[in-house]
């Protein structure tokens, strides 16, 4: 009955009660379809980087004064158990010289199967036998295809490969960088590993993993550091949650917008119903009747706003999605509905805690004076 | 102990004061009065005189500034807020000038109201409800809103609503005063035969021919009874 009553109540200025609705709604759009599409973005970025989240690199340790990794460390961290491979690189600053022209370079020596595994070909196809693989950066400064020539430290070498261009890494960036074969790098340059890129069988194995090194390998002296990628894709997405966060923040603005105009329309509503309010304190409501009454008022404009603006948050985070993102896969994710449902009880909090003050208010009127009200 | 059994109402030396500015205004100064079980009692006085604010103290809408207000032996003075809503809500129906009906609710929602308030169940007070509207000759209108309702019709509701907690004391402030004359006899009419079956009745009117209804009549003049 108290519910009809309030559902009444609200019907008798619909335009008003709409108008509030219509508040609430915008308010639980934008916050749900922002966190939507932070979730989404978010999941976007990850899915780039999930296929390194199983990779530890091994460093030499520079604290203890090395600058490289023998081939019997690299030996014993390819035998150990959770290593589904491991990809040792040699590194050099070189000079190379094309048609004449001079310039330096990083120079990368490593497996052929390695390189394939790390990076994909634009041109030509990847061959390190007596050939190289440029960067993207490199052939465009030099002007080469798959098949030109160029000279590294007075060796030929013949352009198998040029490399698609990459993005941030963690461990080696090819863009700017020549790749040769171990074979072929050690006719130019004397010098032993400076990163093993090891890919472990699950991203579960790598505190086991480092524990080993830390028995074996550097029992006796630090003689390489560990570095987790894990933790680098943890940062990314603490960052993205903060910006999700923040960007919600700004959305959460027109909820309380929305806020405010219940809290108008019903402290209005209280001052026009003051003589029936009166009327119900001297047939026998509690004031706590009364605080009902106007509190039940406002859960229904905060349900009705919030499941409408729920609903349409999905179609917005669907059409954000596919807009900025190309692609609507992340919006039915459970993280998703997640923030749909953040949205959804922020607007029935906001609405209720809206109608707290007028609601207090209406039942702290004195019968007698609210009876004389006209 | 028999004799304050016997008074439903009694005010003892009741005095009402309002400051207005830095000067005392009196609308009851000293009132002395008291109701048996049963009674009908008019209480006329020209307006400004006092009358409704007597109403209102007695109907515990109101307290006093000075002097003790006694409903069925009980002292006003010393209950809560909450024990006046209550006692409101199971000792005293209120019918007013201007009716008051809940314009959402229909006439026999608004009867059912008072019953809601005190958690009555619900198929006993959907026959309660029927039973009262049926009393006042409105057994036909009982899905009607209020203002679907003539002035004496809604009228009738507010009887039946007052009537919902089986009150003991009916208090009328100018029942008739909106109504023309044959919708203000039937409404008297309906007041006096509740009377009839026991119920007390005090009544504020400025017009005679209402007042006549009334087994006892109180004058009022300036916040004193004459």
């Amino acid at each position: 009955m108290y519910f009809q009553l309030a559902r009444r109540n609200l019907m008798r200025n619909k335009a008003r009660s709409s108008l509030a609705i219509i508040g609430i709604v915008i308010g639980v759009m934008a916050i749900s379809s922002i966190g939507v599409f932070g979730e989404s973005l978010k999941a976007t970025v990850m899915e780039n980087f999930q296929n390194v989240a199983n990779e530890v690199i091994v460093t030499p340790a520079y604290s203890s004064g090395y600058t490289s990794i023998d081939r019997s460390t690299v030996t014993k961290i390819e035998k150990m158990p959770f290593v589904d491979r491991a990809m040792p690189v040699k590194t050099e600053l070189g000079s190379i010289s094309v048609r004449g022209e001079r310039g330096a370079l990083t120079v990368y020596g490593m497996d052929e199967s390695a390189v394939k595994d790390l990076f994909k070909a634009e041109k030509g196809s990847i061959r390190l036998k007596g050939d190289c693989v440029v960067g993207k950066h490199v052939a465009e400064r030099f002007k080469l295809r798959a098949g030109s020539k160029i000279i590294l430290g007075g060796e030929e070498f013949r352009v198998s490969a040029i490399l698609k261009e990459e993005g941030a890494r963690f461990d080696i960036n090819p863009n700017n960088a020549v790749i040769l074969s171990i074979k072929g790098f050690n006719k130019i340059f004397s010098r032993d590993y400076s990163i093993i890129i090891v890919k472990l069988k699950s991203i579960e194995n790598v505190d086991s993993f480092k524990e080993l090194v830390k028995k074996t390998i550097n029992s006796r002296e630090k003689k390489v550091s560990v570095f987790e990628l894990r933790m680098v894709l943890e940062r990314i997405e603490k960052t993205f949650k903060q910006i999700t966060l923040f960007l919600m923040a700004i959305a959460g603005v027109s909820l309380l917008v929305a806020g405010v105009s219940i809290l108008n329309i019903m402290l209005m509503s209280t001052l026009e119903r003051t003589k029936e309010i009166g009327v119900m304190r001297a047939i026998g409501a509690y004031s706590e009747t009364i605080l009902k009454i106007f509190l039940l008022e406002a859960l229904i404009l905060g349900l009705f706003g919030s499941v409408i603006g729920s609903a349409l948050s999905i179609a917005g985070g669907y059409a954000i999605d596919m807009l900025i993102l190309g692609s609507a896969k992340y919006v039915f994710t459970p993280q998703a509905a997640l923030y749909l449902l953040e949205g959804f009880l922020f607007g029935v909090i906001t609405a209720v805690l809206s109608g707290l003050y007028p609601a207090w208010k209406a039942s702290r009127l004195e019968p007698i004076e609210a009876l004389r009200y006209e | 102990m028999d004799e304050k059994e016997m008074k439903v109402i009694e005010l003892q030396d009741v005095k009402k004061i309002y400051e207005v500015g830095a000067e005392k205004v009196y609308a009851l100064n000293g009132v002395n009065m008291s109701v048996e079980r049963g009674e009908f009692v008019a209480i006329m006085g020209p307006s400004g005189s006092g009358k409704s604010t007597l109403l209102n103290l007695i109907g515990c809408l109101d307290r006093p500034t000075e002097g003790k207000v006694y409903i069925n032996g009980i002292d006003t003075s010393e209950l809560s807020g909450r024990e006046l809503t209550e006692l409101r809500r199971d000792t005293i129906g209120f019918v007013f000038q201007q009716y008051n009906l809940i314009p959402t609710l229909t006439a026999f929602e608004n009867v059912e109201l008072p019953m809601i308030f005190k958690n009555v169940a619900k198929h006993e007070r959907e026959k309660r409800a029927e039973e009262l509207l049926n009393l006042v000759g409105l057994g036909k209108e009982l899905q009607r809103k209020p203002r679907e309702l003539s002035g004496g019709q809604q009228q009738r509701v507010a009887i039946a609503r007052a009537l919902a907690n089986e009150p003991s004391i009916l208090l009328c402030d100018e029942p008739t005063g909106n109504l023309d004359t044959k919708s203000g006899r039937q409404v008297m009419e309906t007041i006096s035969d509740l009377n009839r079956r026991g119920v007390t009745i005090v009544l504020v009117t400025h017009d005679p021919s209402t007042a006549a209804f009334a087994g006892r009549t109180v004058r009022i003049t300036d916040g004193r009874l004459i």
